[in-house]
């Protein structure tokens, strides 16, 4: 089921629709091979190059990584909103937040993040006695771990991290247990009110399969999101992992192997 | 003569054995049950669930997709400076509005003054975000002090929300203070 590549599908129907056709019909090539090709992957744009011919059950030929430059983001909520469109994310729950943190010059860290940032930041801090030395906005999601703690707890293999590196949430399998929710050093996961399962960011997993970037990337208006493959050396993610650049994972002595990365992180950020 | 300790028919023993031979088959049989067939195929996982991800319904798409059926806003979108800005964050997901190519629900669409607090979360110098290279902050209600006219005025007054700087150069042009075929970028407004 698996040998059959889009592209050869594709080509198949460029030929002969009418053939095609008559040759699904006929069992000539395999009945279930229209459950094989992605649903709609021909309605999109391919954002990630490459993306469309990967036909296997996982990924292949791509390593994918996700940056977030924090000295881009400004705070305006674009991906929470995207976000909580995209899932249908209950309300008080969030796949991914934007945390604002002022340090002042005393050295003193102020974090918060009203509604997660999902209605953007429009009002000053008030409560900062001392002069501000730096404001900047952190935007939090899942870190994609190498080693990721919270497939290690999950007892009935519900939550698992794919042959391509994504850890995922199986819903018909998760008792909610909260073991995993525990056990994330990042504080990702919760128990989604609606499903009674373990919810968390993907990455969106069922975009990038299509060829399409995940929605908050899409969205964000600075391009403070990035997110490409390693493999790719003409990729922006690829060119900016081998600058110079200040590149820190969050609790890296945790070792969880992120493969979240963030540019321009300030130490006072956990 | 010694007592018989020991049962001729091993009864107990063969309860033993029957008891462990009930529970092992009903192991068997809760395993088939419970544990799908797909399991552990590529490790302790089910292989649906992947495939179960992938068919998840895409509900953001692109502003490509939004274009194909809008092509006067098109027009606009694209000669201006939003033309990276997401058509569906100022408005919502293309899944709640538009389906194989046919419109199913109306697109929210925000007016007076929701649109001063959207253009704000994106161009609020007063939060102090860091990033001013990457996009024009400006104070309220500075900004409208120095145009000289009332603080009352939301910004859809003086913006063309698709394309912020089209009315702006358009006046400019109007006044002669820049030529017409002139301005900072005069594909771009
Ligand atoms: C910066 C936010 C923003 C972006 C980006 C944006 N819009 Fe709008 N759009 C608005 C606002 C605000 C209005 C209402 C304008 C008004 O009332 O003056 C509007 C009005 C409209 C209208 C007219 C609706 C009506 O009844 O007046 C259409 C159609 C529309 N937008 C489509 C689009 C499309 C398509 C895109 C993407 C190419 C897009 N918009 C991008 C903010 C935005
Ligand atoms: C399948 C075609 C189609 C697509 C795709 C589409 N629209 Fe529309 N849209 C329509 C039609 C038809 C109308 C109603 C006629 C009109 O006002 O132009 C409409 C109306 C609107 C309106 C006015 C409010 C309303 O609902 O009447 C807005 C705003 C709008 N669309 C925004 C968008 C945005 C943003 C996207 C992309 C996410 C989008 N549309 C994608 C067909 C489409
Ligand atoms: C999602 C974030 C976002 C929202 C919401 C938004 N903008 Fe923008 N705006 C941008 C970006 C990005 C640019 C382009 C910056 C660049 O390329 O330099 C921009 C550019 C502009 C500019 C031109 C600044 C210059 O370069 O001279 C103006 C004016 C502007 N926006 C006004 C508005 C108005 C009015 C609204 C409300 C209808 C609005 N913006 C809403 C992101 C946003
Ligand atoms: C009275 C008309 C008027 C209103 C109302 C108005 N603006 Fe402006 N805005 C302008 C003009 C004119 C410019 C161009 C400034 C220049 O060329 O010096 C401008 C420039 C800008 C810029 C670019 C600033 C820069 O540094 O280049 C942004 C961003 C902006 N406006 C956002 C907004 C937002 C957001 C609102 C609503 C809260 C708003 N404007 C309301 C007239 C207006």
């Amino acid at each position: 089921m698996d040998e059959l590549k889009l592209s050869e599908i594709r080509e198949e129907i460029q030929k002969d629709r009418r053939a095609f056709i008559k040759n699904v019909l006929g069992g000539t090539i395999a009945g279930s091979l229209l459950m094989v090709i992605p649903a709609g992957a021909m309605e999109f744009p391919e954002q990630i190059p490459g993306m469309q011919d990967e036909t296997g059950i996982f990924i292949t030929r791509k390593k994918f990584a996700f940056i977030v430059d924090i000295t881009r983001c400004i705070g305006c909520g674009s991906c929470c909103v995207a976000d909580k469109n995209e899932y249908k994310v209950p309300e008080g729950n969030y796949r991914t937040w934007v945390e604002r943190y002022i340090i002042d010059d005393h050295d003193n860290v102020f974090v918060d993040a009203p509604n997660g940032g999902l209605d953007g930041y429009t009002e000053p801090r008030e409560d900062v006695p001392n002069p501000v030395r730096d404001t900047f906005f952190v935007p939090k999601l899942c870190n994609m771990c190498e080693k990721p703690s919270c497939v290690q707890v999950c007892p009935v293999g519900a939550t698992f991290q794919t042959e391509d590196g994504f850890v995922l949430v199986d819903d018909k399998r998760c008792v909610a247990c909260s073991y995993c929710v525990q056990a994330c050093p990042y504080s990702v996961r919760f128990i989604n009110p609606v499903t009674k399962t373990a919810d968390k960011c993907t990455w969106c997993y069922h975009r990038v399969r299509k060829g399409l970037l995940p929605a908050c990337v899409n969205v964000c208006p600075t391009h403070a999101r990035k997110f490409g493959d390693l493999n790719d050396k003409k990729s922006e993610i690829y060119k900016i992992m081998r600058l110079p650049h200040i590149i820190s994972v969050l609790k890296h002595g945790m070792g969880n192997k992120p493969s979240l990365h963030y540019l321009g992180l300030r130490r006072e950020v956990v | 003569m010694e007592p018989e300790y020991k049962s001729k028919y091993n009864a107990h023993l063969i309860k033993v054995i029957l008891v462990l031979i009930v529970l092992g088959v009903g192991g068997i049989a809760a395993q088939a049950l419970f544990i799908p067939s797909d399991f552990g195929e590529y490790g302790h996982y089910r292989t649906g669930a992947v495939e179960d991800e992938i068919n998840r319904l895409v509900r953001n798409q692109t502003n490509e997709s939004c274009l194909k059926c809008h092509p006067f806003i098109k027009k606009i979108h694209l000669g201006g400076v939003h033309k990276t800005v997401s058509c569906e964050f100022c408005h919502g997901p293309n899944a709640d509005h538009a389906v194989d190519e046919k419109k199913i629900a109306d697109m929210p669409v925000k007016r007076g003054k929701d649109i001063k607090t959207l253009c704000l979360r994106c161009h609020n110098k007063i939060i102090r975000a860091r990033p001013e290279e990457s996009i024009k902050m400006i104070a309220m209600p500075q900004h409208l002090e120095e145009k000289r006219v009332q603080t009352t005025h939301i910004c859809n007054q003086c913006h063309h929300v698709h394309a912020p700087m089209k009315w702006v150069i358009e006046a400019k042009k109007a006044h002669g203070l820049i030529k017409e075929k002139e301005g900072l970028f005069p594909w771009m407004n």
